[in-house]
């Protein structure tokens, strides 16, 4: 019924250490919300619950109960919860039909329903407009789409994983360019962390289709780099958010970093993990899943780079319109990062910093998973 | 010996980086004098270790550390070793010399500045990077290097961050890097699958600059082809000349030291390294060479027509970076390398005096007894006067690249990208409050 091996206790681990952040460094307002407060109540055990599960019937319950929050709550779009609804079915249909030959399709639906690959993509940028970031952040972070693929689908079906998973991999690089060129053209904060988040999150079904060790490693190494950077960026905006009303649309440039320079850090820090800076864990992430890419499909696997170069255009962009390009009198009076969203950052920080300088560490705990999903893959 | 001098200066100033950055994190700002001995100590150091360490290793032909894998996953490796030979250790002193300098010029420049330490923090952040780019001895060490240069120096062009244009600059100049590094990672990825490694000493037979190049001419093209690109990008070569002088924007010291001195030579840098590679593709060398010679003609043409001191700076800079690259590409890579530490250092020295320069004018031209004349101004008289005016409108609008690439390429995505959104959201974009356009294109 429950299978506990290195891969979900890593997985495991990593996202009890992501509720925490989320839950330290979201703003007083969210956390006394009775609505906000029993969403994080489902979604964080709904997700580990999917992490330890062995029987893919204590997957589906640890899946439903993760998204039920979110298709209760209007705040998300009524496109979005329809999506994320619709999810669970394909997935109960695949479990109660393993023999059936179109058992591995829909579980491959029901993960690209979830990871918002396109042509459901819209539904993350949907949600995002005005849904409650802390929630969605521990929604998205569980990558149980991810989880799914490399726990059942693969292991349940590696015939046709090897066969037909490349398909995904073509349409989550077609999500994460989409994305990508979505968000330049993007006006809403809001929306471009969403798209931001998705076209980078895409990535990692991009990856794990690889039959080769190094895509699935970085996949699994990009996993952790969106949840630590991206729960540290929703954080650090949702701070400016509960701190001002300038920050709906960005209209010129907002210049928090006047008053606020260690939101505006730890915001610089984790927009550059998550587009493979040097000296983060995501440089180490991005550059294993390249190659990966790159050798499966050496002339679509381009598509990576260049959405991931558009990314941090993006990235460096909406950290320029929050944070610089005004100053004195013309900017809000804002409280900078307070002790507890400090000590929130600094973990989140620290995680992609230390993985940045000792990727190896890193690389070393998801190796294992990496290596059987790719042996699954190539069929040695 | 030498090995540990050159590791160690390496690590220097990346120290100073997270010492400073480490201790602004916990809540302690360091005083002026402090980050002023700090920066005095750590590039005096390097000044000396890599002084000694190039007079140690000067009786082998380079200084090669042990190559480590910083990781791996499967067959692939990213390899890490630092290499000094004739053509890195002079390049490493020049950076630690006048980094040292311009550090102690900031010192007062920069006195009681709001930014002076996060001025000092990113000088060291660059000095790391440049450094390691400078010392590695693996094409895939040289990117990671590559890209904290790019980092440190956007960063450092939104230093007056009060103001939307500097911003604005940082932003596209970012953009620029990233989509002319695709060139360095797409030539690593191809250096990895063909050769296996991306480690010079394996790659390349013989010491600089007699080394051969161990790859078919095929790959060879591939490979060079990318990397001019990529050195293209990072020396505001053309096509990417336009972001040389919105990057005027940052501080006085900044632009010597970035566009001056080391940040724009560093793409002449990683011709050099893989010269054997241009030298074994007949097609790379003569992409080198061309881009160098249209870049040359075209910074000189808009360099004699800029009218503030530091554009036409850095259009002169630009056509001695041209020249420096079709020497590349012309097989001259001793001359290159003496015409990149010349031209560094004259180009520091200008830069840093670049706010005193109207007296400098005034003081010449008195001391001279009158006006002293343009040079090549009996040139202009070679040409109809039809052809000048529209060398001189071509020269004023910069040879109108910025302009062919926002219509072409960049507002094409753009636009793509609004047109998406909008398909999306069902809103118009760019048509309420402040277009949604990039920091850096021309909104309106």
């Amino acid at each position: 019924m429950f299978r506990v091996d290195l891969f979900s206790l890593t997985s495991a681990g990593a996202y009890l250490l992501l509720v925490f952040i989320t839950l330290a460094a979201a703003p007083r307002k969210d956390l006394v919300d009775s609505r906000q407060k029993w969403q994080l109540w489902w979604v964080g055990p709904g997700t580990l619950l999917a992490y330890s599960a062995g029987s893919p019937w204590v997957f589906l319950a640890g899946w439903i109960i993760s998204v039920v929050p979110l298709c209760l709550d209007t705040a998300t779009g009524r496109a979005s919860r329809l999506v994320l609804a619709s999810s669970s079915v394909p997935l109960a249909l695949a479990f109660a039909a393993p023999a059936s030959p179109a058992a591995f399709l829909l579980l491959v639906l029901a993960a690209a329903m979830r990871k918002g690959i396109f042509p459901f993509h819209f539904w993350i940028p949907k949600a995002f407009e005005a849904g409650p970031l802390p929630v969605l952040n521990l929604f998205l972070n569980g990558h149980l789409g991810a989880f799914l693929l490399i726990r059942f689908a693969a292991p349940m079906f590696p015939e046709p994983a090897r066969e037909y998973l490349s398909v995904l991999g073509v349409f989550a690089t077609v999500t994460s360019v989409l994305g990508a060129l979505t968000a330049l053209g993007t006006r809403q904060p809001r929306r471009i962390l969403a798209l931001l988040c998705g076209s980078q999150a895409a990535m990692i079904l991009a990856g794990l289709e690889n039959a080769n060790a190094q895509g699935v490693t970085g996949a699994l190494l990009h996993w952790w780099v969106v949840a630590f950077s991206t729960s540290a960026l929703l954080a650090v905006y949702r701070a400016l958010e509960a701190r001002s009303t300038e920050t709906a649309a960005l209209n010129g440039f907002l210049g928090f970093g006047f008053h606020a320079p260690r939101l505006a850090v730890f915001f610089a820090i984790a927009a550059a993990a998550l587009v493979g800076v040097p000296g983060t864990l995501g440089f180490a992430a991005e550059d294993l899943l390249f190659h990966g890419s790159l050798d499966s499909h050496p002339l679509f696997g381009v598509g990576l780079p260049l959405a991931t170069a558009f990314n941090a255009v993006t990235a460096f962009n909406l950290f320029a319109r929050l944070f610089l390009g005004r100053r004195g009198i013309h900017v809000p009076r804002i409280a900078d990062a307070l002790p507890r969203e400090r000590w929130a950052l600094t973990m989140s920080t620290a995680v992609l910093v230390a993985g940045g300088v000792f990727p190896h560490v890193f690389a070393a705990l998801r190796a294992p998973a990496a290596n059987e999903i790719a042996a699954l893959l190539t069929g040695r | 010996m030498a090995e540990s001098l050159l590791a160690a200066l390496v690590l220097a100033p990346g120290l100073a980086f997270s010492g400073l950055g480490l201790a602004w994190l916990a809540g302690y700002t360091p005083h002026e004098r402090l980050i002023a001995r700090l920066t005095a100590a750590v590039y005096s150091f390097c000044v000396v270790a890599a002084a000694a360490g190039w007079a140690i290793g000067s009786n082998t032909a380079a200084v090669r550390t042990p190559v480590w894998y910083w990781f791996q996953a499967g067959s692939y490796h990213f390899e890490i070793s630092l290499l000094a030979d004739r053509l890195s250790w002079p390049l490493i002193e020049l950076t630690a010399v006048l980094v040292g300098l311009t550090g102690v010029f900031s010192v007062r420049y920069l006195h009681r500045d709001r930014g002076y330490f996060r001025f000092f923090l990113l000088l060291h952040l660059f000095a790391f990077a440049a450094l390691l780019t400078l010392a590695a001895g693996t094409f895939d060490l040289l990117a990671a290097g590559w890209e904290l240069v790019g980092v440190s120096s956007v960063l450092l062009i939104a230093f007056f961050d009060e103001r939307r244009e500097p911003v604005r600059n940082a932003v596209r100049l970012f953009a620029y890097y990233r989509v002319s590094g695709l060139g360095l990672l797409l030539a690593i990825y191809l250096l990895h699958r063909l050769e296996h490694t991306t480690e010079a000493a394996k790659l390349f037979r013989g010491p600089w600059p007699d080394d051969a190049a161990l790859m078919s001419a095929s790959a060879a093209t591939l490979v060079g082809l990318l990397l001019v690109m990529a050195a293209a990008g990072k020396a505001a070569q053309f096509p990417f000349s336009g972001w040389l002088p919105r990057a005027m924007e940052g501080p006085t010291p900044s632009s010597a030291i970035f566009y001056g001195a080391i940040s724009v030579h560093l793409g002449a840098y990683l011709l050099l390294r893989a010269e054997p590679v241009l030298r074994a593709s007949g097609v790379a060398a003569w992409t080198c060479t061309v881009v160098g010679l249209l870049t040359a003609a075209l910074a000189t043409l808009v360099h004699r027509a800029s009218v503030d001191a530091k554009t036409s700076l850095a259009y002169a800079g630009m056509a001695q970076l041209g020249i420096i690259f079709a020497e590349i590409g012309l097989g001259f890579p001793r001359l290159a390398l003496v015409h990149v530490m010349g031209h560094a250092v004259v180009r520091t020295l200008q830069f840093l005096r670049a706010p005193s320069m109207l007296h400098d004018y005034h003081r010449v031209h008195a001391a001279a007894g009158g006006e002293l004349g343009r040079t090549g101004a009996h040139y202009h008289h070679l040409l109809p006067e039809r052809f000048r005016l529209a060398l001189y409108r071509a020269a004023l609008e910069r040879g109108y690249l910025d302009a062919w690439l926002s219509r072409y390429v960049t507002g094409p995505v753009l636009s793509f990208g609004e047109a998406l959104e909008s398909w999306e959201t069902g809103e118009r974009q760019g048509t309420a409050g402040e277009p949604s356009r990039l920091a850096g294109e021309p909104e309106g």
